[in-house]
């Protein structure tokens, strides 16, 4: 393909919305749910993959206004040289019709100094933690299961140094697509509908979330 | 992917930039070359705004450029040297960063009249691809770059000398030491962050040059 081609269609529609439905189940409730899963999605015949990721979460600071803008660099544990940058908007409940969550979402594969390159920017690091899990897919809809972790020791991603912050997994459904493209909330919708009662897929209020903890 | 060296072609007076780039090119095609589509490298500047960013005090600045021969990645330096080699989505980032939004001003702003850019043809003959472009800062041309790549290997010393011999019978004696960014590395494996990086540092000369005035067309 000639270069400015590739470059033209990357830029005519850019993947940058995510529609995402959320939902957890307990430890004990995995198995069951993994074999669900298993049998719905593509790839059934294959063991499932799983995941470990190291996630970084990094803030910039503005004087005029508090909220810092937030940039989170992922890097896979398995698979050391796999690094990514990435931006999630703000989720969206919108009204009563849509189907799943939206928000935008940048995930942008990235050289391994990542880390030092946003430093550099002025991006400082607020906070870390490790990400272990289950990755399916059904079509282009992805499922992740996933547990999340403290680090104990900063840096440190080794198991004897994270301890769990609680014993239930995340579960979510997301696709992520070009902006506009409603109609891919019903296909979710029917898929969680494929998986209750194991685990009820919705769409959680962050902010509500949020205001609890205050 | 093998070694590339980028090296700068003086324009002498009296002479087009345009003359001296078809005097090249049928050199070139002189040598057996065939042309083998276009080519294009450009750089775009952003700087901090300091009074924002409240972490760094000083003003940092991002060049962000594109190279036609890897067409699905964007290089991003700053100016310690740090290169960042990221998908084309790095660009989506950086808007983040250089938009004002809910009564916060941005964090980084694009440097008006900055972009620069080489473009022009790109030959293939035999193991070598040569490229010969004409640089142009906020659309006025400024200079010439030629572009000379051997595939087969990736360790600068093992082929300097063979490479040398080509470039000088273009651009003359500027080519009798390797371009100043690889001197500290050549006995590396050369990667498509060292050609950004020549690209970077011929780009800033003419950057720099430009309160000169410019060469006649």
């Amino acid at each position: 393909m000639d270069p400015s081609m590739v470059q033209q269609t990357f830029k005519a529609a850019p993947l940058t919305t995510e529609f995402f439905l959320q939902g957890s189940v307990m430890e004990n409730s995995l198995e069951t749910l993994v074999n669900r899963l298993k049998g719905l999605c593509d790839n059934a015949d294959y063991q499932q993959e799983s995941f470990q990721d190291h996630e970084m979460v990094f803030h910039i600071k503005n004087t005029s206004v508090p909220t810092p803008l937030v940039f989170r660099v992922r890097h896979s544990l398995v698979q050391t040289e796999c690094w990514s940058l990435r931006y999630l908007g703000h989720a969206e409940v919108g009204d009563k019709n849509r189907p799943t969550l939206v928000r935008s979402y940048i995930d942008c594969p990235t050289s391994e100094n990542v880390a030092q390159f946003i430093g550099e920017l002025g991006f400082r690091m607020d906070h870390e933690f490790v990400v272990k899990g289950f990755y399916f897919h059904k079509g282009r809809m992805k499922i992740t299961v996933s547990k999340f972790y403290k680090m104990n020791q900063p840096g440190n991603t080794t198991n004897d140094t994270i301890e769990t912050v609680c014993p239930s997994y995340l579960v979510e459904l997301s696709v992520v697509t070009s902006s506009g493209q409603e109609a891919v909330g019903d296909d979710m919708k029917n898929f969680a509908e494929q998986l209750k009662p194991l685990v009820t897929l919705e769409k959680t209020d962050h902010r509500k979330i949020q205001l609890a903890q205050t | 992917m093998g070694v590339v060296c980028v090296f700068a072609c003086p324009v002498p007076e009296g002479k087009s930039g345009q003359q001296v780039v078809d005097g090249l090119q049928k050199q070139v095609e002189m040598m057996g070359a065939t042309k083998s589509g276009n080519f294009l490298v450009d750089c775009e500047t952003y700087q901090s705004n300091p009074q924002n960013v409240t972490q760094t005090p000083q003003q940092c600045v991002v060049n962000i450029l594109h190279n036609s021969e890897h067409p699905a990645s964007c290089f991003s330096v700053t100016e310690s040297g740090q290169i960042l080699v990221s998908d084309l989505l790095f660009e989506d980032l950086m808007s983040k960063l250089t938009m004002a939004k809910a009564g916060r001003e941005s964090f980084y702003s694009q440097r008006k009249g900055f972009k620069i850019e080489s473009r022009g043809q790109r030959y293939e003959v035999g193991d070598f691809i040569i490229k010969i472009g004409s640089v142009s800062l906020a659309s006025n041309f400024r200079g010439i770059l030629i572009e000379v790549e051997y595939c087969p290997c990736v360790i600068l010393n093992e082929c300097w000398n063979m490479m040398k011999e080509l470039l000088q019978s273009m651009v003359g004696n500027s080519a009798e030491t390797p371009p100043p960014v690889l001197k500290h590395k050549p006995d590396t494996v050369y990667t498509p962050s060292d050609t950004i990086l020549q690209y970077l540092d011929h780009f800033n000369n003419f950057r720099k040059a430009v309160s000169a005035p410019p060469p006649s067309r």
